[in-house]
């Protein structure tokens, strides 16, 4: 079981980055910045994937 | 999405994983037989099989169109992100490449393979853990798309192809590009999954479906970027 979660969504730092990101994107989609969440998430996700790359 | 996009995808993905795959099932073979690792890994196989009706079934039940594209676009991102990362990680230096000709020796150098219940174990789980990661881009593309026959047949070409190769070269397959593969996957996977993670809450992008290629060129130039940068500073450090 603990490998097929890992296999499928991946470790908790995983989670924290891509759940991070979407949270993030949501926030500004409910603001009058929303056409800006667009921008906001690939550049999240982009983070998040460097962060773990250099984890 | 075009159907050849779901299939390209869900082809290389299957690629990547059915050679890690394909490594292990040998290594077991050549110690107990290919008869008892190949029915070790059918049996494998048909169990994925089952979880990719058994989920594309089910996800039927969510009713809410935006609610699944949402779920489904979540697991997109976490597999994509993952294999970005990992392939920025390797590219740029930071962890070590996946050697198939490595991991093919520890596996024929550990003394369990030789008993015939552990060995089909080994070839079992092997098939099942590298199975998962194709079952859940072929049920996640598959099923947002409405072409779940075309990413399983795509899955399914990618295991002959694997199939056949071993066949001819019967020794690990160490030349495929793994890495190469995963750094541009992980890019299209994590852009499907940032598509569809905004667009089920009512996000209208910008460019429309455009939007896809223009993801990708973006993951895929940050990523070749970071790995460069990474790269420098590693030298540096």
């Amino acid at each position: 079981m603990k490998s097929f979660i890992k296999t499928t969504i991946g470790d908790r730092h995983n989670l924290l980055a891509a759940f991070g990101a979407v949270l993030l994107a949501l926030l500004v989609f409910e603001t009058p910045l929303r056409p800006f969440a667009g921008l906001v998430l690939p550049l999240a996700l982009f983070g998040g994937a460097v962060y773990l790359a250099r984890k | 999405m075009s159907v050849y996009g779901v299939m390209l995808a869900s082809f290389l993905t299957a690629s990547v994983e059915w050679v890690e795959a394909f490594t292990i099932v040998l290594a077991v073979a050549l110690s107990i037989g290919w008869r008892r690792a190949g029915t070790a890994s059918l049996a494998a196989f048909a169990v994925l099989a089952l979880m990719t009706l058994a989920s594309g079934f089910f996800l039927r039940f969510i009713a809410d169109a935006h609610i699944l594209q949402f779920i489904i676009g979540m697991f997109l991102v976490l597999f994509g992100l993952r294999w970005l990362a990992k392939a920025i990680a390797r590219g740029a230096g930071l962890k070590k490449l996946h050697d198939e000709a490595e991991e093919f020796a520890a596996l024929r150098a550990d003394a369990k393979l030789h008993d015939i219940r552990a060995g089909q174990m080994v070839a079992f789980q092997g098939v099942m853990m590298e199975g998962l990661e194709v079952w859940l881009i072929v049920v996640a593309l598959g099923v947002q798309t409405g072409r779940t026959g075309a990413a399983a047949g795509a899955a399914i070409a990618a295991l002959l192809v694997v199939m056949a190769a071993g066949a001819m070269l019967r020794k690990p397959l160490a030349n495929v590009p793994e890495n190469t593969i995963k750094f541009f996957v992980g890019s299209a996977i994590l852009s499907f999954g940032t598509f569809w993670v905004l667009e089920s809450i009512g996000y209208i992008w910008p460019l429309g479906d455009f939007a896809l290629p223009a993801l990708l060129l973006f993951y895929a130039a940050g990523g070749l970027l970071a790995m460069k940068q990474l790269d420098v500073r590693k030298a540096l450090s």
